[in-house]
């Protein structure tokens, strides 16, 4: 039977969010335009973290409600966990600049 | 038929849903007066701050508009002013547009009063008049029409787009659409990967280029630091809830502006226009300071729309926090006027949420007390531009 507790926002998404505690190793079945799906979890994703539904490549575009958000820092399997462990934002990247002037301060 | 509410009067045409008298700073050195007035005299604000000196001009005009914008609140009834000496924020112009709009403005300088006691005696005497002669003004039917929503996130989490977001966002469009009042949400840097759809959402071209603009100077101000964003934002309580990037914040703090046009993009702690519609104003994503930017521009009442839960809350506008995030609900029951976590992962739906939320407002407006209120929480916090001189 579908799960429930998860929420998959726009149908081209390559993530869901959980609604509940999940346990790594348990198998859920998620239904994406209409066709049935089993994704096997690998690890514990906890209420409202996120996991991949689709493999995505190191460098790939992540998405949600459809749109981007971000890019994969290491290659991801479906299952996998979703987090800043391995997603990076395209926004405010100071550290990237390319014409950065600005003397960093000290940390 | 509209819906009416219970507000007072102001000879400026707007109507408060609040009755307030306010104590105001213009500068650090009146900051302790201002608190101790407001310990001693029943009923008022204080409104400290620690700007109105040695700024440059744009923080100047950002901060007098600001407080302005208090004192002259359809939810301020009158205001005192209290300044240092001379300070480039002037308490005698600020008293002067105060009375202006009709409400009794008083104007206290500590070096005229030969020293901060001798103002405070004065600042109490001026607050206690001030407070009896609000206490007079009754409550009287007004028009929804009236109204203006302010809109915040606070501490969001990914169950904020996914619910009360959308709750918020609902409720906002049925005061604008159903009885013609105005919303306003603000926070530019959690627009950043969702400034394409949003800035479509424009009524004109001028408007959608100034939302892109807009946009893409905080992306340049950011960048700017030299450093990665992550940990401002999102911030670590945003990542504890689940929210991996800016982009996945800002795209569920859209969902709470709703899909309707935007009519305009306005400066920090700028007036809210008259027309009815949804208006963005540019502040930072920092909940103090985006709040007290829309209540200097006027709105009646907020709508915080909170993931893990917040105090983040206004003295003069009352702001309604509404979760969807069980966990949250159960954690600061006393933070959580509004609880829709069943729509979330319940039976209920989000119309039944945005029911919840209406029927909130409609007490609050005619004079429940929200949480923050019935407690005294509030911060005030003005966005600063440049550096001080």
């Amino acid at each position: 039977m579908a799960e429930k507790y998860v929420a998959i926002v726009e149908s081209n998404d390559n993530v869901a969010t959980a609604l509940r505690d999940i346990e790594g190793r348990e198998s859920i079945e998620l239904v994406v335009n209409d066709q049935t799906m089993n994704i096997d979890i690998t690890e514990d994703i906890g209420f409202g973290h996120k996991f991949a539904i689709q493999p995505i490549d190191n460098g790939e575009t992540v998405r949600k409600y459809g749109k981007s958000i971000g890019n994969a820092t290491e290659d991801i399997d479906p299952g996998d966990r979703i987090h800043v462990h391995n997603v990076e934002s395209n926004y405010g990247r100071g550290d990237l600049a390319d014409d950065n002037q600005v003397q960093a301060v000290s940390e | 038929m509209s819906e009416q509410f219970l507000g007072y009067e102001r000879d400026d045409d707007s109507i408060g849903i609040r009755n307030h008298t306010v104590i105001i700073s213009t500068a650090p050195y009146a900051n302790d007066t201002v608190k101790r007035a407001a310990d001693i005299v029943e009923n008022t604000i204080p409104i400290t701050h620690p700007l109105g000196r040695c700024q440059t001009k744009p923080d100047v005009f950002q901060t007098y508009r600001t407080l302005l914008g208090y004192a002259t609140h359809p939810n301020t009834y009158g205001a005192v002013v209290v300044a240092h000496a001379g300070e480039i924020v002037d308490g005698d112009e600020l008293a002067e547009d105060i009375r202006d709009t009709g409400r009794p403005g008083e104007s206290i300088n500590v070096h005229r009063q030969k020293g901060a006691m001798n103002a405070l005696t004065a600042t109490v005497n001026a607050a206690q008049e001030m407070v009896r002669d609000a206490s007079k003004q009754k409550r009287v039917p007004a028009d929804m029409s009236n109204l203006t929503f302010g809109i915040n996130c606070a501490t969001s989490d990914t169950t904020s787009g996914l619910c009360q977001h959308k709750a918020t966002a609902n409720a906002a469009w049925r005061l604008i659409t159903d009885h013609g009042g105005r919303g306003c949400f603000a926070e530019t840097p959690e627009f950043f990967g969702g400034e394409g759809e949003l800035s479509e959402r424009a009524v004109n071209d001028n408007v959608r280029d100034e939302i892109l603009e807009r946009v893409e100077h905080w992306d340049e101000r950011l960048q700017a630091t030299g450093y990665d964003v992550r940990g401002a934002q999102p911030t670590p309580d945003n990542m504890d809830g689940g929210l991996t990037t800016i982009e996945e914040k800002s795209l569920g703090a859209l969902v709470k502006s709703g899909d309707g046009p935007i009519e305009d993009i306005i400066d920090y702690g700028s007036k809210i226009p008259d027309n009815s519609g949804m208006y963005i104003m540019d502040t930072p994503g920092h909940g103090a300071e985006s709040v007290t930017g829309i209540g200097a521009g006027g709105a009646h009442f907020m709508i915080i729309s909170t993931g893990q839960g917040h105090t983040l809350s206004n003295a003069v506008m009352p702001t309604i926090k509404i979760t969807g995030n069980p966990n949250s609900a159960e954690r600061v029951p006393g933070q959580t006027d509004v609880d829709v976590s069943e729509s979330l992962v319940g039976d209920e739906d989000f119309d039944w949420a945005t029911d919840q939320l209406w029927s909130e407002i409609i007490d609050v407006v005619s004079g429940k007390l929200t949480m923050s209120e019935a407690v005294g929480e509030s911060q005030f916090a003005i966005h600063r531009i440049g550096p001080s001189t």
